[in-house]
């Protein structure tokens, strides 16, 4: 059974209401809350106990499966593995997450490694948020894992976005891609307070004629601090960018390191970066439609966010 | 309806060292209704005045009396929900604002009906600009489209345009200076451009000459031309008294 606070997790992290339709997954506080399987989509636990195996069919069109994992419980650090095959030719959506809610004192958290390999052919979109709420004082952390492998001409859209609450997030995101493979990572961090968020990320192009496109916006409020690191290394004929661009206030701090490697005469890679304040004509020209400063900051770090 | 009292606005350099002078105890009073178009050469403080007007800059001395409200030290917020709208010279761009969203914060609704008919008003905008991003995709043009119909969406009883042909294709200037004026008489907004093109200063019901952060000449664009048109180069302005009809401006 799910209750208020369950549901307001879920809503938080999945956009569920309620138990979904179709396939899904829900882990409460380190146990399973509730499963379902498709005819096209198949969840076991794995053979250690310590997560799930997703199988997709292959050809399986348009189906989505839910996995979040909901913490309430104090003290408990939750770690899973799950691995993800997605069969060839098939389009699917995942949508994963993790919603914390601290009560107490005593630190809460989660790791989740996730796994995919894509097979020829199919097409995923994965969307993970991370968020925290409750009055505690426990700290709330968040490691994710995401190890990707794309197989000939496959596609994955990766949506990961951390929007408030989480005071220590270590993410590390890795991804090898076949030839005419294609992987577009869109990342959405905003910390505030004393949180502290790291993302490291190391794509390697390996296929020829594949591509891969990293944007990641991160807004930094109070004395919070983000460490953004992306090492794109191309080993054939193929196409890579990273962008990365960061709002800072108040007295946050950033680092960002987008780094290129290029071992094939053919490779093609760019990057961009940025990191500055908010633009004051931006805010001038809010402000000058009617809205207050505030409500010309919050606009605005609510479309940067979003822009991704 | 905007009165001017003894406005100063000096700039310093950093070191506080130096300290320039771009309006000078500037005094006028802008009447209720009437399209007044502001020119002057480069540097004269045209585009000072009008942020000075909205508050984005701050006044170093003197006093703006909007509608009987002292509103010398009102925020921007203030002056816009006083009724002051202002389109800027360089637009802002943004990361995920739509031009959708950007009139909705302007006309304080998200209903479709209202925002398409805002458009239909506008009519430089065509409906498909709507879903566009306001971001640095777009053209010079667009921008400035878009700048406008968020000013006019505003309903404002004082508009403020600062080079509003900016960008602007030649076909669109004569529609953009037509919407200018039906704004002003179905609306009786009090219009100011700051403007250098010939047309928009023809739409205005007074001319305003700016020179050294004064208003050097004050009446209709007959009276203007002779300073418009002269291109001679003035060696000595300080000490020019001018010849003629040309008041040395320059």
């Amino acid at each position: 059974m799910l209750d208020a606070l369950d549901k307001d997790l879920l809503k938080a992290v999945a956009g569920l209401e309620k138990i979904p339709k179709g396939a899904y997954n829900i882990r409460k506080n380190g146990k399973l809350l509730g499963r379902q399987t498709s005819a096209n989509i198949d969840i076991e636990t794995n053979d250690e106990g310590t997560g799930i195996v997703i199988t997709i069919a292959p050809n399986t069109q348009n189906e989505s499966v839910h996995i979040p994992v909901i913490l309430s419980e104090a003290g408990l650090h939750d770690v899973v593995y799950n691995s993800f095959i997605v069969g060839e030719n098939s389009d699917v959506t995942i949508i994963a997450g993790c919603g914390i809610h601290c009560g107490g004192d005593q630190k809460e958290g989660h790791e989740g490694v996730h796994e995919f390999t894509i097979h020829p052919n199919a097409r995923m979109t994965y969307i993970e948020k991370h968020y925290a709420f409750g009055s505690g004082k426990g700290k709330r952390t968040l490691n994710p894992t995401t190890r990707v492998v794309l197989k000939e001409n496959a596609y994955a859209e990766m949506i990961l976005e951390q929007i408030g609450g989480v005071d220590i997030a270590k993410r590390v995101n890795e991804a090898s891609l076949d030839d005419g493979a294609s992987l577009m990572i869109k990342e959405n961090v905003l910390t505030e307070g004393n949180q502290n968020a790291e993302s490291h990320n190391d794509i390697r192009l390996n296929g020829r004629d594949c591509s891969a496109n990293l944007v990641a916006r991160s807004v930094l409020k109070g004395d919070s601090k983000q460490d953004f690191i992306a090492v794109m290394e191309a080993h054939n004929k193929c196409y890579g960018h990273i962008e990365c661009d960061a709002i800072i206030m108040d007295n946050a701090t950033s680092d960002t390191i987008p780094s290129l490697k290029a071992r094939h005469p053919d490779a093609e890679l760019t990057h961009e970066a940025s990191i500055g304040k908010i633009a004051d004509d931006q805010l001038m020209k809010l402000m000058s439609l009617g809205l207050t400063y505030d409500e010309s900051v919050n606009r605005i770090i609510q479309g940067f966010l979003k822009a991704n | 309806m905007l009165q001017i009292n003894n406005l100063s606005f000096i700039v310093e350099n950093q070191e506080k060292t130096e300290r320039k002078t771009i309006l000078d105890k500037f005094n006028y009073t802008f009447e209720h209704g009437k399209f007044y178009g502001i020119t002057g050469p480069n540097g004269s403080g045209k585009t000072t005045l009008a942020k000075t007007i909205m508050g984005i800059n701050t006044l170093t001395s003197g006093q703006i009396i909007f509608d009987d409200i002292d509103i010398t030290h009102h925020s921007i917020t203030d002056r816009s929900n006083a009724g002051i709208s202002y389109s800027f010279q360089n637009p802002a761009r943004f990361k995920g604002i739509s031009f959708r969203q950007l009139l909705s914060i302007a006309a304080q609704t998200d209903d479709e009906q209202t925002l398409m008919q805002i458009v239909a008003r506008v009519g430089i905008c065509s409906l498909e600009f709507l879903d566009k991003q306001v971001d640095s995709k777009l053209s010079g043009g667009e921008i400035k489209k878009i700048e406008l119909a968020t000013t006019i969406a505003r309903n404002p009883k004082l508009a403020i345009y600062d080079e509003p042909d900016t960008g602007i294709d030649l076909w669109t200037i004569g529609p953009m200076i037509d919407l200018l004026k039906k704004e002003q008489k179905n609306h009786q907004t009090t219009t100011i451009v700051v403007s250098h093109n010939k047309n928009f200063l023809e739409a205005a019901d007074v001319i305003l000459i700016l020179k050294q952060g004064q208003f050097v000449y004050e009446g209709n664009l007959d009276g203007a031309m002779p300073m418009l048109t002269d291109l001679g180069t003035c060696a000595a302005p300080d000490l020019c008294e001018g010849e003629n009809d040309v008041r040395c401006f320059r």
